[in-house]
């Protein structure tokens, strides 16, 4: 799974984000489905050749984004969305994100309402990609 | 507390009349990767002679694996790997020879089928030897030989200079792979801030042979910010703020670099000195090095005027 | 094992220097012999220059061994082989740099010095020691020659295969010396040489040796602090 997890090391974004923020993206495009269970720490810390404590900080800071559970001697799994809390920098990342979109659309000329319209479209993607998986 | 397997105290060498290393108080605690950076000439390699006893301090000691550096006992230095700059291996002697030479050293605890797997990994000629091998190819060779005794504390200077990308790599997979072993540590110096950032989990900076920093990589990268203002009339003549290191000037505008106060600090006190909009640059490891070791006042080598 | 990994190391990089001494020695000195041998009948003492006629016997009637005209061979080749096996040994890992690998090995410094020493005595044994042996008997044979050597002169060519040792450990000194080199660093060369001609000067066979003895343990407690106490 690790395969899909890019590192870049020359970013300003610390390691550790960049593999949480992957993974909460996989999460969120039900990639990885609740129940799902995350590589080992030192399967992708050895995968993706980064220090082995940058992963295991990456999965805590999932952890408190209520993203994923560990389990003791089993290993860590995607919660179920429903138990879920909504953490206060998980929600300064995700409008962090958006302010890079939104500049990028007003630069290229659009107005607010081609925006909206877009999100909305993007937004049906992740939805039915959900609603897919659920019916399998 | 994790135990500490290296530490210097005060440790301070002279060449001659020349300061190399100035009273160096470093830590490193067990079960770390530690990135040693400094710009050339900044004392990294005479630091790590001096903690493998190969230079003799000037004044202050250092000890390893709880050994003082200066009387490293056949038993202590058995559990220490070392991979010298530049990679010096004897030249005349085949891949298989050196093989044979340095597991002579580490009864018990030599691991004569990781070898095996290097260098068939590697893709090495067995027979060839070092003087024909290329940089790389030798680099490889002294990994595989350093890795082999399971060290468990590995200190490599300079380990992937002039090495191509996927080579480094090589050295990076090696360190990540070691270091999930229960209890070893490693120590690299490296130009290349990318790779400290990818495999540490500690950085030390030295600067003119003084330490500057020596914290989680985390911290650091959360230290060193740059912060740039905009003011409707030129800044403050006066920059009163906490832990800054540079601060450059234009008509309107005010780049500052800060080492340690917090986002909430430096919303603050641009609101107190009137600033119409300020931004807190992220900067990537590189930069955050380039701007923490430069020299006070120090200016760009090529600036571009708008006439 | 691990003195003997060392060793062999020491031994291989010593192989072309002892096998240039052993061809060189063996050449000179094998001919010298041999042409003692062959031209050895005129007895030039003999002969009797006033009459203006050869009276002599033909025949060349030594009044010593030509073992002895080896001896100068030998020693000259034994200084060589030892400043050689210095520079090889105690220099040249400067210039390649693996001095630090060498000092990190999980062993005592003393021990990385005694396998040096210990691969240029086997050195000099085999490419010196050996063939002056086999000179010796060589020229041993009255079949051969008229005069057979004296013991005495066997026993000097030992001393100065002692001697190379000597110049080898003068160089490993000279060579680890972190002085400059116009004021102490030539001093053990130095000494070396004051040995030889000490050694060279004294008719005395235990004179000699007591001699060589003194500068051996003086060069070789030198080293040994050196080495312990030097940076690399």
């Amino acid at each position: 799974m690790a395969l899909w997890i890019q590192i870049s090391s020359g970013s300003g974004k610390p390691i550790y984000v960049q593999v949480a923020e992957q993974i909460s993206e996989a999460i969120a495009k039900n990639e990885l489905a609740s129940g799902d269970k995350l590589p080992a720490v030192r399967k992708l810390a050895a995968e993706l050749v980064i220090n082995p404590n940058t992963v295991a900080r990456a999965y805590t800071r999932l952890e408190q984004a209520g993203l994923v559970t560990t389990k003791t001697g089993s290993g860590t799994y995607v919660s179920d969305p429903k138990l879920r809390r909504s953490d206060a920098a998980d929600i300064n990342i995700l409008s962090e994100r958006m302010d890079t979109l939104i500049t990028r659309g007003l630069n290229l000329g659009l107005e607010e309402q081609d925006l909206i319209t877009m999100f909305k479209g993007r937004m049906a993607k992740f939805v039915n990609r959900q609603t897919e998986r659920k019916n399998d | 507390m994790t135990e500490t397997v290296l530490q210097t105290q005060g440790l301070t060498k002279y060449y001659g009349s020349t300061l190399a290393v100035d009273h160096l108080d470093l830590k490193i605690p067990r079960g770390s990767i530690c990135g040693f950076v400094g710009r050339n000439g900044a004392g990294k390699t005479t630091a790590i002679k001096l903690m493998l006893g190969l230079l003799r301090p000037t004044a202050g000691s250092s000890r390893l694996l709880g050994c003082d550096s200066a009387a490293l006992t056949p038993a202590i230095r058995q559990r220490i790997g070392y991979v010298t700059e530049g990679h010096r291996l004897f030249r005349w002697m085949s891949i298989n020879e050196l093989q044979k030479f340095q597991r002579a050293f580490f009864p018990k605890q030599w691991d004569d089928k990781l070898f095996a797997d290097m260098i068939e990994y590697f893709n090495l000629p067995r027979k060839r030897k070092i003087k024909h091998l290329s940089n790389g190819e030798r680099a490889q060779v002294s990994l595989a030989l350093t890795l082999a005794p399971n060290p468990e504390l590995l200190i490599m200077d300079d380990p992937t200079l002039g090495l191509d990308a996927a080579i480094r790599r090589q050295f990076l997979e090696g360190m990540i792979e070691l270091i999930m072993r229960q209890g070893r540590t490693v120590l690299f110096s490296s130009h290349i801030l990318g790779d400290v950032e990818r495999v540490s989990d500690r950085i030390v900076v030295i600067d003119k042979g003084v330490l500057r920093a020596n914290c989680s990589l985390e911290e650091f990268r959360a230290a060193v910010k740059k912060v740039i203002l905009s003011f409707a009339d030129s800044p403050p003549a006066e920059v009163d703020i906490d832990g800054m290191l540079h601060c450059r000037r234009s008509e309107n505008d005010l780049e500052l670099i800060l080492v340690g106060p917090a986002d909430e600090q430096i919303a603050e006190w641009a609101k107190k000195n009137r600033a119409q909009k300020y931004q807190i640059v992220k900067m990537n490891l590189e930069d955050q090095f380039i701007e923490f070791t430069a020299p006070a006042n120090h200016r760009r080598l090529f600036q571009w005027e708008d006439k | 094992m691990r003195f003997s990994a060392l060793l062999r190391k020491e031994l291989r990089e010593s192989l072309p220097w002892m096998l240039l001494a052993a061809i060189i020695f063996l050449a000179i000195g094998g001919f010298a012999l041999r042409q003692a041998q062959l031209y050895g009948r005129y007895d030039w003492s003999e002969r009797d220059f006033s009459s203006g006629s050869f009276t002599g016997s033909y025949g060349l009637q030594y009044r010593r061994s030509p073992l002895q005209l080896i001896g100068i061979i030998l020693l000259l080749t034994s200084i060589g082989l030892g400043l050689v096996l210095g520079v090889r040994h105690f220099w040249i890992p400067y210039f390649t740099r693996t001095w630090p690998f060498l000092i990190h090995r999980s062993v005592n410094r003393s021990t990385i010095f005694w396998a040096k020493l210990a691969a240029a005595i086997i050195s000099f044994l085999i490419s010196v020691g050996a063939i002056w042996v086999a000179l010796y008997s060589y020229s041993c044979d009255p079949e051969r020659f008229t005069m057979l050597p004296i013991k005495r002169v066997f026993i000097e060519g030992w001393l100065f295969i002692l001697l190379g040792l000597i110049v080898y450990l003068g160089t490993a000194l000279t060579a680890l010396s972190t002085a400059r080199w116009y004021t102490t660093k030539i001093f053990s060369l130095a000494f070396a040489t004051v040995i030889i001609c000490a050694v060279m000067f004294e008719w005395r066979l235990s004179w000699a040796f007591a001699a060589i003895i003194i500068g051996a343990a003086i060069l070789l407690s030198q080293i040994n602090y050196t080495i312990l106490n030097r940076e690399f």
